[in-house]
């Protein structure tokens, strides 16, 4: 069930590109990571970074042509995923592996009911009766939390509300017990306290089911809360790489610094906030050097130049920059002595009367 | 003020949050009621849960074959009485047509029920004043953007008043209120959605000066590029058409045209959430600095209660087309007083491990109810954790809690206003909300 080294996935320098009339994309760019039986990774960046077409790319899902996994490794449970027959990729996809997304409109069929979509995951993998198949349907439906689940089990995706429906989404994928969850932007799409309740839940059945998950966002306070490890993502490449508390406290990169300044604190007063200047980079034309480079506070000359190399700064700690160590002992100095940024002890207050 | 209407509806006044400003833009009363058309009965039996949708098809079914057993019959009684005559083939044709017509009849109107409105806003006073940055928060659904849009009038109001500098806007002609969105704008959320395709920057930039025929010819050209640098817009890109921008530069093209009528109020309906979020910051920040230079009022409306902190002065917080909560910035989010700002509030994951690790959320039960049908007395007792009988039945107003904080909720008042002290099953806000309602 797990690998060499205890892992339960590693994927080791993915290069996925697209080719494209404009050019080759380069959209993932030698990723590396491995993930822990039980651990929760998160990925961050922006749109084009290629976090979504590094999880597509772990469960083969790139659509070729235009997209082509170039080379690298994906080490599930001692096999790579990339080498393996499309038949036995399948027997891993959905079962052992698996996936929701963001809008779960477009993920459910709106044509066939939720108990039908909910069976289809356990008669197809692992042969289920019909009957067994939907009491396992409830079950997991219920698990979820969707109230009066017997009956709401027979409707159809669009009497669902959107909170719902990804809750559908979860029990499916959940509903084989799968040992990884790849969660693509699960609470993007919703409403903020629904996006509360469907982080809970997955926290919870992570807890109940032990999954591994990685969690692909963009809001740096939904992987705060969720996460072990964290990876920055930036034009297809890890930018850095750290356990989660490390990298927000003292963060190695420049682009992860800029990132976590741009976000407004909620207990700061007004001001300037700080921005990262210029635009996402076109990842079909990206300029020689650092990716980075024309919108860095900190690059100098050797950066639009030369390609950084990865730095390890600190015990798993990596960051791709030319002066990865520097802005590491920066972020050191400020951090301390408390680690924790900026002052903030009790940042929201929360009603005490909380009671479940 | 507005004629003081049915009684169940909370004051038109709102009590004064600062006495030393003007307001400049005076909402007193708004709602805006969307029509649905007639509801279809079999939905609303569906949603009510009595019948599911095959025993509906099945009563239609019955009830149809019932009518034209019945009517067949009735020719059949005529055909045999009259024996077979010209009349009674006559009478059967008849007899036949009337069986289709009633079919049909009943297929288009036999559904339908009473006419079904949407209360989007309902009821809402609210003041923003000189040169402040309000903040209108809530969930989607809420009411927040058509507020927003009612008070250009880009959303016809239903009722009550929107006074900017003491003039009705809900009361002018067409041609009056054109008049007056030379002060009032607004920035949309989807910087593609919102610039036409077909014109190039220098054109949308340019329209508003030509509709109120601010700038003709060169001065016009120069306003435009004096335009486009302010919003940090190289003059390079005039001629270029939106699709050649990304998503905060076509956000910054939106902006510019605002400001091209130097208008007093600006509505900016969630202006960064397409956005990344570097591009957040910058947009934001833009936002700030035109505030400053060009002493803008604005209402932000946004579901990121992040940035909303981070911009305004002032919140308000809504929830089914009412304000719940509004008061400083500060006070709401450090100290929120109704339960439904509070679990807002808590809702929010905040980009620090060491908290998140150490927070307890208030997870709240359940989905946001059909404003359609919105849930009688408090909107939120459906999902409120301190919900009582009576929250079921009072409509709670919008009273000052603590000084320029005002809250709807029965269950706090200015004597107790944590209510997490106030002793179960008692509602000191009670007697405020009975004084009005009565």
């Amino acid at each position: 069930m797990i690998t060499r080294n205890g892992n339960l996935l590693e994927v080791r320098d993915l290069r996925t590109y697209f080719h494209t009339e404009d050019g080759t994309v380069k959209a993932v760019d030698g990723v590396t990571f491995n993930l822990r039986p039980g651990e929760t990774l998160g990925i961050v960046g922006e749109s084009g970074s290629g976090k979504s077409v590094t999880n597509l790319s772990i469960v083969r899902l790139i659509q070729s042509p235009p997209g082509q996994i170039v080379s690298g490794e994906v080490v599930f449970d001692g096999r790579d995923i990339l080498r393996l027959p499309e038949a036995e990729v399948r027997r891993i996809r959905g079962r052992r592996i698996a996936m929701i997304f963001q809008d779960p409109m477009t993920s459910l069929n709106p044509f066939m009911k939720i108990s039908r979509q909910l069976m289809e995951m356990t008669r197809l993998h692992l042969g289920y009766s019909k009957a067994q198949a939907y009491a396992h349907a409830v079950k997991m439906l219920e698990t979820v939390g969707i109230p009066d689940a017997p009956r709401r089990v027979d409707g159809f995706p669009h009497e669902f509300s959107g909170g719902m429906r990804q809750r559908v989404m979860i029990a499916m994928a959940l509903s084989c017990q799968p040992e990884l969850l790849i969660a693509d932007e699960p609470s993007s799409a919703l409403d903020v306290t629904i996006q509360a309740q469907i982080l809970e839940l997955i926290k919870t059945l992570k807890q109940e089911t032990g999954t591994s998950v990685i969690l692909v966002t963009h809001d740096l306070g939904v992987v705060a809360g969720m996460t072990d490890d964290l990876i920055v993502m930036y034009a297809g490449k890890i930018f850095e790489q750290a356990p989660t508390r490390e990298l927000f406290a003292v963060p190695g990169n420049p682009y992860t610094k800029g990132l976590l300044r741009s976000v407004p604190d909620p207990t700061s007063a007004r001001g300037p906030l700080y921005q990262i200047s210029g635009l996402p980079p076109d990842v079909a034309h990206l300029p020689p050097g650092c990716p980075f480079a024309p919108r860095c506070d900190r690059a100098e000359e050797i950066c639009s130049k030369e390609f950084p190399p990865l730095v390890e700064v600190n015990q798993d700690h990596h960051s791709l920059c030319h002066f990865a160590k520097e802005v590491y002992a920066q972020s050191v100095a400020r951090s301390s002595p408390s680690i924790g940024m900026r002052d903030k002890p009790e940042l929201i207050p929360h009603p005490s009367a909380g009671k479940k | 003020m507005t004629s003081s209407g049915n009684t169940a509806t909370p004051p038109a006044e709102l009590p004064v949050i600062d006495k030393k400003a003007e307001p400049l833009i005076s909402i007193r009363n708004l709602t805006v009621h969307f029509d649905l058309g007639r509801e279809r009965i079999s939905e609303r039996r569906e949603t009510n849960g009595a019948w599911n949708k095959k025993e509906i098809d099945t009563a239609k079914f019955v009830k149809l074959a019932l009518i034209t057993i019945v009517l067949t019959l009735i020719t059949l009684v005529v055909i045999v009485v009259t024996g077979r005559t010209v009349t009674s083939n006559l009478i059967a044709l008849v007899i036949g047509v009337v069986v289709v017509v009633l079919i049909i009849t009943h297929e288009m109107f036999g559904d339908r029920g009473a006419r079904q409105t949407v209360k989007a806003v309902d009821g809402v006073s609210l003041d923003v004043f000189e040169g402040e940055t309000l903040g209108l928060v809530g969930e989607s659904g809420c009411g927040k953007s058509t507020l927003g849009r009612a008070i250009l009038r880009l959303t016809g109001p239903t009722s009550g008043k929107v006074l900017f500098r003491n003039r009705d806007l809900a009361q002018l002609s067409k041609r009056q209120m054109r008049e007056q969105r030379r002060h009032l704008q607004i920035i949309f959320q989807d910087p593609y959605a919102s610039l036409n395709p077909r014109m190039t920057v220098g054109e949308i930039v340019r329209e508003p000066l030509d509709t109120f025929r601010l700038a003709k010819g060169r001065k016009a050209d120069e306003r435009v590029q004096a335009l486009m640098e302010t919003v940090g817009l190289s003059k390079r890109f005039i001629k270029r058409y939106p699709h050649e921008f990304s998503g905060g530069q076509r956000q910054r093209i939106g902006i510019a045209r605002a400001l091209a009528v130097d208008p007093e109020f600006i509505v900016a309906d969630e202006p960064i959430s397409a956005l990344d979020v570097s591009i957040q910051a910058q947009i934001l920040n833009l936002l700030e600095k035109l505030q400053h230079e060009k002493k803008l009022t604005y209402l932000f409306i946004s579901h990121d209660l992040r940035a909303v902190r981070h911009v305004a002065s002032r919140v308000a917080v809504m929830y089914l087309g009412k304000i719940v909560e509004i008061a400083d910035a500060k006070a709401i989010y450090d100290d929120p007083l109704m339960p439904y700002t509070k679990a807002l509030i808590s809702a929010v994951p905040v980009p620090d491990p060491t908290v998140e690790a150490n927070r307890r959320r208030v997870v709240l039960e359940g989905d946001v109810p059909s404003p359609i049908n919105p849930p009688k007395g408090c909107r939120f007792h459906t999902r409120c954790p301190y919900a009582i009988v009576a929250c079921k039945e009072v409509v709670p107003p919008l009273v000052e809690i603590k000084p320029n904080h005002l809250a709807a909720c029965i269950r706090i008042s200015a004597e107790q206003p944590q209510i997490e002290s106030v002793p179960s099953g008692q509602a000191p806000g009670l007697v405020a909300a009975s004084g009005i309602n009565s």
